[in-house]
């Protein structure tokens, strides 16, 4: 089926294409394969949360391009690559991604060094990377835990009473240790079933609902 | 049978105050000491309270203190050895208390000791412990990184009470569905590992077979008996599959089995 995107149709990067992806084709002229897959991939590093300092400034030295015109190219780079790997693949599809960038009259190589990212192997490591930075509360990273059962205590002779010691680690880096008694752990384990349960019916609706 | 109240000077002090006073107003007493035995730490009575006491069984400060402590005293001895009502009151006679003051402490322990040792089964103590547990379940549709989402979360809060404070800390964990399956499948194990200890009689299944606990406490029946085999007697596997196999070659899942548990002990 052939492309009905006309000029004023949306493109993944919604309704207003945003400046320095706009400007992306006039600023890629002078820029050759090389350099473009250089520049490429230190924008692909820095998505993913390493550091690009030292790539970056071989890039601006090596090259003759000047410094302003690189920096927007960069821009460029980096807003087109965070916006494509926002919208699940399920909804933007390679070859409407593919058109949307011919759109913006980016050259044939540049777009398959572009689907390559976006549609390859690395994309779930771009798509982990960049939930981390999203807000979030903590999350169970480790959990460990000891039964005890009290023999006796300075009140009881002979006690007999069962307690779970729990040690949670969160991913924020703390550490919280608390002592559940039996009736409390029956009510955890019980309100975990239930979540877990409606998370279900939940799950088997959202299937159900057209995916829009 | 050993006595748990030794006849010591201040014992027999103690005796010679107790037996003269009223019996009403002696049963009224102790049933007040014995209610707030639990408490560490708090008066039983407070200062105003007791100069009336004084001036209501004619006694000083000091003997009042005697008094007071030494009923304590009683009752935190029969609470530890958990005596019997019967060999309570025998031994209180022996140290020459009136029958009828040895009848008050025993009627007492009767009734409310029971209670007053779950009361400190329960008061085991720890930095902190978990005193509430509640959760939200909500469906994510979107983030900054990632549009149309459509993936439930869920936030499960722990209220956690320190052991002086007055104030609930509250800790906030987030879980996506998988990470909710996996903290249920740990506390499930960490439940049959409870129960396993809490009776101290293995090869007893059938104890554990009404209350059903077993049964909820794995991801499945096979999880359950692979446990069993590893860990266990053969008696116990035994025993185990007799009473499960035959009933059901479907096994529900195990959610529903939680739900309806949950329901039936809440009607209880």
């Amino acid at each position: 089926m052939s492309s009905s995107h006309s000029k004023d149709s949306l493109s993944f990067l919604g309704g207003r294409i945003p400046p320095e992806v706009e400007s992306l084709s006039k600023n890629l002229k002078d820029v050759d394969q090389e350099l473009f897959r250089k520049i490429l991939k230190a924008v692909v590093s820095a998505l993913e949360g390493k550091d690009c300092t030292e790539g970056m400034k071989s890039i601006a030295e090596s090259s003759v391009i000047p410094q302003e015109k690189l920096c927007h190219i960069v821009a460029g780079i980096h807003r087109l690559l965070s916006e494509a790997i926002r919208i699940p693949t399920a909804l933007l599809k390679q070859e409407i991604f593919k058109e949307d960038l011919k759109e913006l009259r980016i050259p044939e190589d540049f777009i398959t060094d572009f689907s390559s990212v976006v549609f390859g192997n690395h994309r779930a490591a771009l798509e982990a990377a960049a939930s981390q930075k999203d807000p979030h509360l903590p999350t169970l990273e480790e959990l460990k835990w000891r039964v005890d059962v009290a023999i006796s205590t300075s009140s009881l002779a002979r006690a007999l009473q069962p307690s779970v010691l729990m040690q949670m680690k969160l991913s924020d880096g703390r550490f919280q240790r608390f002592e559940v008694p039996v009736s409390k752990f029956q009510e955890l384990r019980y309100n975990v079933a239930l979540i877990l349960k409606e998370m279900n019916d939940l799950e088997k609706r959202s299937i159900l609902k057209i995916q829009n | 049978m050993t006595s748990i109240i030794k006849e010591t000077q201040s014992i027999k002090e103690a005796v010679t105050f107790i037996n003269a006073i009223d019996v009403n107003k002696f049963s009224r007493l102790i049933s007040r000491i014995i209610q707030k035995l639990h408490l560490k730490g708090e008066r039983t009575f407070s200062e105003e309270e007791e100069e009336k006491l004084q001036a209501a069984l004619s006694l000083d400060k000091n003997a009042l203190n005697l008094v007071l402590e030494t009923s304590a005293f009683i009752l935190e001895q029969a609470v530890y050895h958990n005596v019997k009502p019967a060999s309570l009151q025998q031994q209180l006679e022996m140290v020459h208390l009136t029958p009828e003051k040895a009848e008050v402490f025993s009627q007492t322990w009767a009734t409310t000791g029971p209670e007053l040792v779950e009361k400190l089964k329960c008061n085991l103590f720890a930095p902190k412990k978990l005193e509430y547990v509640g959760w939200q379940l909500n469906l994510q549709m979107a983030q900054s990184s990632h549009a149309r989402l459509k993936s439930p979360s869920a936030v499960l809060q722990l209220g956690l009470q320190g052991e002086d404070s007055e104030v609930q800390e509250n800790v906030f964990v987030e879980f996506n569905h998988q990470q909710l399956l996996d903290l249920y499948n740990k506390v499930c194990f960490i439940m049959f590992r409870v129960c396993v200890r809490a009776t101290f009689m293995p090869h007893h299944l059938r104890v554990f077979v009404p209350s059903i606990h077993v049964a909820f406490c794995t991801p499945s029946y096979f999880d359950l008996f692979k446990y069993l085999f590893q860990t266990s007697s053969p008696s116990l596997c035994h025993s185990f599959v007799h009473t499960f196999a035959p009933k059901t070659h479907h096994f529900p899942s195990f959610f529903q089995l939680e739900i309806v548990q949950g329901q039936l002990d809440s009607l209880t």
